[in-house]
């Protein structure tokens, strides 16, 4: 078993027969893709560093904490450091783009909303969207790239430490999915510290 | 009937949440939110909600007094009794729960079952301070706000009627309008639809944070049970209120006897 420190993301399955295939150890630092994440294990494992609760299934080591031995003032510190960043945005859909980028610093660290911007046009820009008419549009006015941005900007104004991804390119075009591949990189770029995990999907075999 | 308790307690766990948490309206997405309800529920239906309620409270007044053949004192006495104090905070009460009780219901409902819920909570925002303490103070200020329109019209208008079919002057009603009425019956009637408005705001907020299932199935039904649970809690504490103010559950006849 590792040691904790220098560990991004763990999970470790306590049960003997589960511990090869549910195994996951993330070293701190850099862009990460956990391939072929399944449904099942991917909200096992969203809960296990969401939550930071003590687990009876699998030992849960975040940022080089154990979970199971956090008290609330840590998990509470610990939590803030960690997004997540879901495949559609996560927008919530009666918000506009502005809005929707701005709430989670509106409850959190409202001083940080005067001057939020330039920083939210330049992020958004970088992507090449039209970053004043994505603010003003609600997200069943935006194209899934755009609400993809759109939670991406968000997820970057928080400064996490740690970044889950869900798979970012699913459902996008060529063009776009390139554009989605960057994220990670200008996430690192600006955070340097920081871990960004992508939990990719099981491939599609049906076709 | 262990349903009928947990909904009980449901929404007043959700009322005492509003009431204890209060002071995030002073954040700045959450207070925009309050804007927005009370835009909704108020100022956006003012005109359907107000003309409904007046004509109502006109037509109550045109009745009273042909079926009671009323005189100047009588019909002044409906009008402040009946209109001001009662049919007044109930029509804007009912008129809110068909409009933004049922809107509340059914977005609340709609978010949980897309898993807008779930995404607040990941963004560490907990739903009940973003989405229930704005709408629950929105719908009991504006419904405050629509109440007082609504009795100024009916009031008004129940007075230009019955000036008309009992053959008085409208200044001699306006003047045993004024004698008759207190600061008090204001009040009161303020009181009762604030409180209203806020079990209004509670109970769709309870049935849309809960709704019966996962499917689309469940948002028509979350939105039919705050209907008919808030219709219900309206009419409870119209009673409450008339028994504690006047010790009697037959609010009216107490007034009127004297």
């Amino acid at each position: 078993m590792s040691a904790a420190a220098g560990v991004a993301l763990g999970y470790e399955p306590l049960a003997e027969e589960d511990r090869g295939a549910g195994r996951l150890w993330i070293a701190a630092g850099g862009s990460h893709v956990v391939p072929a994440v399944g449904a099942a294990f991917k909200n096992v494992l969203l809960s296990a560093v969401l939550e930071l609760r003590p687990r009876k299934e699998a030992r849960v080591v975040v940022l080089g904490a154990e979970t199971d031995a956090l008290s609330p003032r840590a998990r509470a510190g610990l939590r803030a450091q960690i997004a997540f960043l879901p495949a559609n945005g996560g927008l919530i859909s009666h918000l506009n783009g502005w809005e929707n980028i701005a709430l989670p610093l509106g409850f959190h660290d409202p001083a940080r909303l005067r001057g939020l911007a330039p920083e939210v046009y330049a992020m958004l820009e970088q992507f090449g969207a039209d970053a004043r008419s994505l603010l003003g549009r609600l997200p069943e006015q935006m194209t899934l790239y755009e609400k993809k941005l759109a939670g991406y900007v968000r997820m970057r104004l928080g400064r996490p430490r740690l970044v889950l991804a869900e798979d970012a390119g699913a459902g996008l075009g060529a063009g776009e999915r390139g554009r989605v591949a960057g994220f990670a990189a200008a996430y690192l770029a600006d955070c340097p510290e920081g871990t960004f995990v992508q939990l990719a999907d099981v491939p599609d075999e049906s076709g | 009937m262990i349903g009928v308790y947990r909904e009980l307690e449901g929404s007043m766990r959700l009322a005492a949440h509003v009431l204890r948490r209060f002071w995030v309206l002073k954040l700045p997405p959450v207070a925009e939110e309050l804007a927005r309800q009370i835009y909704f529920t108020g100022a956006s239906a003012t005109a359907t909600i107000v003309i409904r309620g007046a004509l109502v409270g006109t037509l109550i007044i045109a009745y009273v007094i042909e079926v009671l053949n009323a005189d100047v004192n009588l019909a002044v006495k409906m009008l402040l009794w009946v209109v001001l104090r009662e049919i007044g905070p109930l029509i804007a009460a009912v008129l809110v729960i068909q409009r933004s009780g049922t809107a509340v219901a059914t977005e609340l409902a709609l978010m949980k079952i897309s898993g807008e819920i779930a995404s607040l909570r990941r963004l560490r925002i907990d739903p009940q301070d973003f989405l229930v303490v704005p709408r629950v103070v929105g719908i009991a200020l504006a419904n405050t706000a629509l109440t007082v329109y609504v009795q100024f019209i009916a009031v008004g208008g129940g007075m230009v009627l019955s000036a008309l079919v009992i053959d008085a002057s409208l200044g001699e009603m306006a003047g045993s309008f004024f004698l008759l009425a207190s600061p008090l019956d204001l009040v009161y009637s303020m009181a009762k639809s604030l409180l209203f408005g806020a079990a209004i705001g509670v109970i769709a907020c309870y049935y849309g944070l809960n709704p019966p299932g996962d499917s689309i199935n469940a948002v028509p039904k979350a939105a039919i049970s705050a209907v008919t649970q808030a219709t219900l809690a309206v009419m409870l504490l119209n009673i409450m209120f008339a028994y504690l103010v006047y010790g009697s559950a037959l609010f009216g006849l107490f007034t009127a006897l004297q």
